[in-house]
């Protein structure tokens, strides 16, 4: 697009659109860096899982599934295996062959609030951490973790230990109590996401729940019998309706007609006799049943959409 | 997966049966009972056109059918073959929750001995993951108690169930609420009639 604009106009002067090409590669590298910042973030807080003591990395493990699941929001849930790991492999891989992105992104890893025990100082010692993550999250990648926990935990002791020679070898004490620290934290930030996730979906199972309720206790105190209404409204309102196929679906429940006209006076008389009662009931109703998240609902109760809603019923019938 | 819309449709015509059957059952209600008549059938119809195929479902049906009274009204939503069927399903989980009972009581010895060998070593490191893992088990205990069933699934599943209990509730609540604004609606004419 860019460079298009570019020549159109001024197309002589090759020196500003080379600069504006330029430009556009030094973005795309910082895309390139954005982009970088994510996978090994998940990377590291890998490592940092893998470098807990065993019973603490068993005890995650034995979690992961529920972890990974309900670390995504509630309603994009389907795998919940590849969750934790959302770039591609093509991407991981290019941030092994660019290791200065990777200590960028590294760098950038260090300030972000979750792992705040550490410094950037440190870089050279991270280094050759970086280096060695991606070919774990590929394998990762290839057994996702949830389905085979097993396997992906033997995976993982194995490279504990190399991890283990590796920081023996490398790394300085500085890091490694870094590192600690880290591990320190990160089951705790996991985990209380976990909790925050169960709660969200706690409180949403709750309102539907109590909806249900409101919803029922409604129809209760509309009708004074429980389905009387419902021919009388396929009456009113569905008369072209009910030559289609819906016709079958409705007309061996509905009533005879003689048996419906008599109901229909003699529960009309009931039905100013509960009028007196209904504003009562009203109240009461909101009193017991309208919580804050119920408003949140559009509880919709104007004329518009009555009418709006009986043309929806139609739709669906 | 079904389109939501069959859902809505089977849900309606197999509430509108149980209400009607509900209403030749018995004459005089209170509002109470009526809400309560009103709820029962609903839900029963929703775990009805879910056909029996989700965990929770089967558990509210299971549930439903204890009492006398509202069995016949399940049986009456289900159809009868229905019933025998998820009824012999819903006798076979016993056994399935003893097993899993069992492996966890295993698995809960086995990561006790591990806990106690490190405690000695690393106390702070467990006492924060202990937290925050009792904040997570606490929830999912709740989350249990929530959905119907709930206390017979491990946590992986819970979340599957729940999801699709969810999906069910709402539409539950889209159907139940276009029917009470409809009601209201025919009501309100015929007042401006009379």
């Amino acid at each position: 697009m860019e460079p298009d604009a570019g020549t159109g106009p001024r197309s002589i002067t090759i020196q500003p659109s080379l600069d504006q090409n330029a430009l556009d590669s030094l973005q795309f590298n910082e895309e390139i860096q954005h982009l970088m910042t994510v996978p090994p973030e998940n990377a590291n807080s890998f490592t940092a899982l893998l470098e807990l003591p065993a019973p603490q990395a068993m005890e995650l493990l034995h979690h992961s599934p529920e972890s990974n699941a309900s670390a995504a929001p509630p309603f994009q849930f389907s795998g919940g295996a590849n969750l934790t790991f959302p770039s591609n492999t093509a991407l991981i891989e290019r941030a092994a062959r660019f290791s200065v992105f990777a200590a960028a992104a590294d760098n950038n890893n260090n300030n972000s609030p979750e792992t705040t025990g550490s410094v950037p100082s440190n870089s050279s010692g991270n280094l050759g951490k970086v280096k060695s993550e991606p070919a774990e999250s590929d394998s990762n990648q290839d057994n996702p973790n949830s389905s085979q926990p097993n396997q992906n935990q033997k995976s993982m002791k194995r490279k504990e230990r190399e991890k283990k020679a590796k920081a023996a070898t490398k790394k300085s004490k500085s890091s490694a109590i870094d590192s600690n620290e880290d591990a320190e934290k990160l089951p705790y930030v996991h985990i209380s996401g976990t909790a925050l996730v169960l709660d969200e979906i706690i409180n949403h199972v709750q309102s539907l729940q109590r909806q249900v309720e409101f919803l029922s206790m409604r129809l209760a105190a509309v009708n004074p019998r429980i389905d009387v209404n419902l021919d009388s409204i396929l009456a009113a309102e569905s008369g072209s309706l009910m030559d289609s196929n819906y016709s079958s679906m409705v007309m061996p429940l509905m009533w005879p007609e003689l048996q419906i006209s008599g109901n229909r006076q003699q529960y009309e008389q009931q039905w100013h006799l509960d009028a007196h009662h209904q504003p009562a009931w009203g109240r009461e109703e909101n009193q017991n049943f309208v919580t804050p998240e119920n408003s949140l609902l559009s509880y919709d109760s104007s004329a518009n959409s009555a009418s709006l809603h009986s043309n929806h019923l139609k739709m669906e019938l | 997966m079904r389109a939501p819309n069959s859902l809505k449709q089977e849900f309606l015509k197999k509430w509108i049966s149980g209400l009607q059957m509900c209403s030749t059952c018995s004459k005089n209600m209170s509002i109470l009972e009526r809400k309560k008549a009103i709820k029962l059938s609903a839900d029963v119809a929703m775990a009805s056109a879910r056909n029996g195929r989700t965990c929770w479902s089967r558990a509210l049906i299971a549930n439903a059918s204890k009492n006398d009274k509202d069995k016949l009204l399940v049986e009456h939503i289900l159809g009868n073959s229905e019933f025998q069927r998820l009824n012999k399903i819903s006798t076979m989980r016993p056994t399935m929750t003893n097993k899993r009972v069992r492996c966890k009581k295993i698995l809960k010895r086995s990561c006790g001995t591990i806990r106690r060998v490190s405690k000695r070593v690393v106390p702070q490191k467990i006492l924060a993951s202990c937290v925050a893992k009792r904040l997570s088990t606490k929830r999912t205990q709740v989350l249990k108690s929530l959905v119907p069933g709930g206390e017979f699934m491990d946590d992986a599943s819970l979340i599957e169930e729940t999801l699709d209990y969810i999906m069910s509730l709402q539409t539950q609540i889209d159907v139940m609420r276009s029917l009470a604004n409809a009601t209201e609606l025919v009501l309100s004419r015929k007042n401006e009639q009379w």
